[in-house]
């Protein structure tokens, strides 16, 4: 007799998990498309200007309504978000700037600088830090950062801003680009270097021996073996860190000095984000009788959906690019290694 | 259950079973608790137990949660009241919802909420007021500065910059003021008090009034340097952090505002008098608006002309839909009448710890004719 074919909980399952597996894209799909709906009265009213402007104006909630373009919205109301726009990308860009580097080396060092007990310790402190709650930092940034920026930090630094343009003041208060930038680097570092750290484990030991046997230092191994493998994986950890500074919202409101319809000049300069304006707005909004003020929010949201995509995108591009410019150097570079090959073995 | 699927064209009903799985879940499980769910509500009801939950202004909040509802416990125990601090706009969106009973705000709804719910009354609980304070280095702890609407519209819109400008001088001929730079920090979250500061620069300073007007969010003029700041604590914080720093806070936050270091200052009256926030100017301020409360309360108390009054001053709000289920609307009647009670709710064992006074006499009248039209 044939045995029974277990097709029936194989089908079952398969369509369980497919639908499982397909959620998360169609969740998303599904949050893009309300947003987008939503967004679209706020888009009729201001076009480009919503993200073109520098005044954001929910109008005069207790006024009278006027209409634009056919819509009605509280008198007054215009939407630029443009500061907003500016101080997300200025801070989260500038924290990438300073948490790449020394993520990517603290990586190294507790991937292949420790061993045993002293490796373990480090994962686990980095971890920690990598899942302190946002308001943590926030808070620290605002007693110890903050006041550090102003009364130590400021007054060097300004004295460079004779020869740099964004470092001359004035210092008017300890918040702003600065703090906001260092809190956040300070959060995405850790997230960085934990992925990155997992990644640089991953690479075969094979391979790093044959490195050390074709003669080559143990950062020349680290340099042009470890981390080109895992050069995919460090896109993935630099555009994952880059999203969390771009959507964080509460360590910015609390340091980055919340400024109104200004855009910044200075690393001094207070600045607002598009996640903290969200946040702050909202409940303003809710009072709006038109409703209108909840479109542009989520406009706002929309707009911050599509930066994340367009920075996961630019860091594969460059890291894309990175990798061709490699490949092209690779044969000289090759040529390079051998008299470090000949001095080993001398 | 194997068996069944044994059966080729089974497969097609076990995906389906599993694609409605939770969908038959629902349905059956709201079948086998429907029984019981009726008898728990039926002698629930005969109990007379309801919850009444209260969410919004985080002035009203410290009233409460930590006077009132302690209190009321012993009054109504049929009665389980809950309170949430959320901030005047999402409470008020949260009784327009029915999310709430009451919605707690600093400032009343405007004429096109009222258009769209006509059904929601605006009580008045209590009367609160606001100060401006400061942060100027080398000033003395007694020293109150003098300062009047349009020279504060003139800060906020940069147009003043240094606290030894002119225009402060002139309002204190005796105060040695320093050369620094004065910063302005508004409220970034949507408030209560942003809607009484600028309600009082409006009133005092028609460029205000035509260019930024007054709202619990506004557009705040572009003045390089100036800082937002969350809640009050937060105004507080920043205030203390930052010398030559200026900010407006609720009364309810003055003591912790002293305790940091912050000067508060003396408010020209409609009446050209310069005065301190006492609970006698307050008091003063709010007896002058008596006879222009309407019947639907919805009345802005800044900058009357009292004599000895203090300008900014308003009422605390119960935003409540006067459509309620009979239950609901005894119970919520019966605690609103208490809590605007000064033999009661009102009295000032549980005000003075947060620095509110009671309503006077008229109001309350009149916010009892509002409280009795819930349920009708």
């Amino acid at each position: 007799m044939k045995p029974v074919p277990k097709r029936p909980w194989v089908g079952a399952a398969s369509l369980l998990l497919g639908g499982a597996a397909t959620l998360p894209v169609l969740l998303s799909l599904l949050l893009l498309g309300v947003l987008a709906v939503d967004a679209v009265p706020a888009v009729r009213v201001m076009g480009w200007h919503l993200v073109t402007d520098s005044t954001w104006d929910l109008g005069n909630l207790y006024g009278a309504t006027t209409h634009v373009r056919g819509v009605p919205v509280p008198t007054g109301a215009h939407y630029g978000a443009l500061p907003f726009l500016v101080g997300t990308l200025w801070s989260s860009a500038l924290a990438m700037l300073v948490a790449v580097p020394v993520a990517t080396r603290a990586a190294i060092l507790t991937a292949y600088g420790l061993r045993g007990r002293w490796q373990r310790m480090a994962a686990v402190l980095i971890d920690l830090i990598a899942g302190l709650p946002s308001v943590v930092i926030g808070l620290w940034g605002l007693l110890v950062l903050v006041p550090f920026i102003q009364n130590t930090a400021a007054p060097v630094l300004t004295r460079l801003g004779r020869w740099i343009p964004w470092l001359d003041g004035p210092v008017t208060s300890g918040m702003g680009l600065l703090a906001a930038t260092l809190v956040l680097a300070l959060m995405v570092t850790p997230v960085i270097t934990s992925t990155l750290r997992e990644l640089l484990a991953q690479v075969p030991a094979e391979i790093r021996e044959a490195g050390f046997a074709a003669g080559l230092t143990s950062w020349e191994v680290v340099r042009l073996v470890c981390l080109p493998a895992v050069r995919s994986g460090r896109v993935g950890a630099v555009a994952l860190g880059w999203g969390r500074a771009i959507g964080e919202t509460m360590a910015v409101l609390m340091v980055g000095g919340n400024a109104a319809n200004v855009l910044p000049t200075t690393l001094f300069s207070p600045i607002s984000t598009v996640a903290a304006s969200v946040a702050e707005q909202l409940d303003a909004a809710l009072t709006d009788p038109t409703g209108m003020a909840l479109h542009a929010l989520s406009a706002l949201a929309l707009v911050l959906m599509v930066i994340s995509v367009g920075t996961s995108t630019l860091s594969r591009l460059l890291v894309r690019r990175s990798a061709q410019f490699r490949h092209a150097a690779q044969s000289p570079e090759d040529e390079e290694v051998s008299p470090w090959t000949s001095r080993a073995s001398a | 259950m194997t068996h069944t699927l044994r059966h080729g064209r089974m497969a097609l009903v076990g995906a389906a079973m599993l694609a409605v799985g939770a969908l038959a879940g629902c349905g059956s499980g709201s079948d086998t608790t429907g029984g019981n769910g009726n008898t728990a509500g039926n002698s629930t009801a005969s109990i007379g137990a309801v919850t009444l939950a209260e969410s919004g202004s985080s002035l009203l909040y410290p009233l409460f949660n930590n006077e009132w509802i302690p209190a009321y416990a012993s009054v109504d125990k049929s009665v389980t009241l809950t309170a949430e601090s959320s901030g005047s706009g999402t409470g008020i969106a949260k009784a327009i919802a029915g999310q709430v009973q009451i919605g707690a705000s600093d400032a009343y709804l405007s004429d096109g909420q009222m258009q769209q719910h006509p059904t929601m009354l605006n009580i008045p609980l209590a009367v609160s007021a606001q100060q401006v304070m400061y942060n100027v280095p080398g000033l003395g702890k007694n020293v109150h500065l003098k300062l009047d609407g349009p020279t504060l519209a003139a800060i906020y819109e940069g147009k003043v910059q240094y606290w030894d400008d002119a225009s402060i001088t002139t309002l204190n001929p005796d105060v040695k003021l320093p050369h620094q730079r004065i910063i302005p920090v508004h409220r970034s979250d949507s408030s209560g008090d942003t809607f009484l500061f600028t309600q009082y620069l409006s009133d005092t300073d028609a460029a205000w009034k035509t260019s930024i007007a007054y709202g619990t969010s506004v557009s705040w003029p572009a003045v390089q340097g100036a800082l937002g700041a969350k809640g009050n604590s937060g105004v507080v914080q920043t205030l203390a952090a930052t010398p030559g720093s200026i900010g407006y806070v609720g009364i309810s936050w003055l003591d912790q505002g002293v305790q940091q270091g912050l000067g508060y200052a003396a408010l020209k009256n409609h009446n050209g008098q310069f005065e301190l926030p006492t609970a006698d100017a307050i008091q003063k301020e709010a007896a002058a608006g008596v006879n222009q409360v309407p019947d639907d309360e919805r009345i802005s108390l800044i900058n009357l002309p009292a004599d000895g009054g203090y300008p900014i001053v308003n009422f605390e709000y119960a935003i409540v839909n006067s459509q309620q289920p009979a239950d609901v609307a005894t119970a919520l009647k019966k605690f609103l009448t208490w809590a605007i009670d000064p033999q009661q709710g009102g009295g000032s064992q549980y005000l003075t710890p947060v620095h509110f006074l009671p309503l006077p006499a008229a109001i309350q009248s009149k916010s009892q004719a509002q409280i009795s039209k819930i349920g009708q």
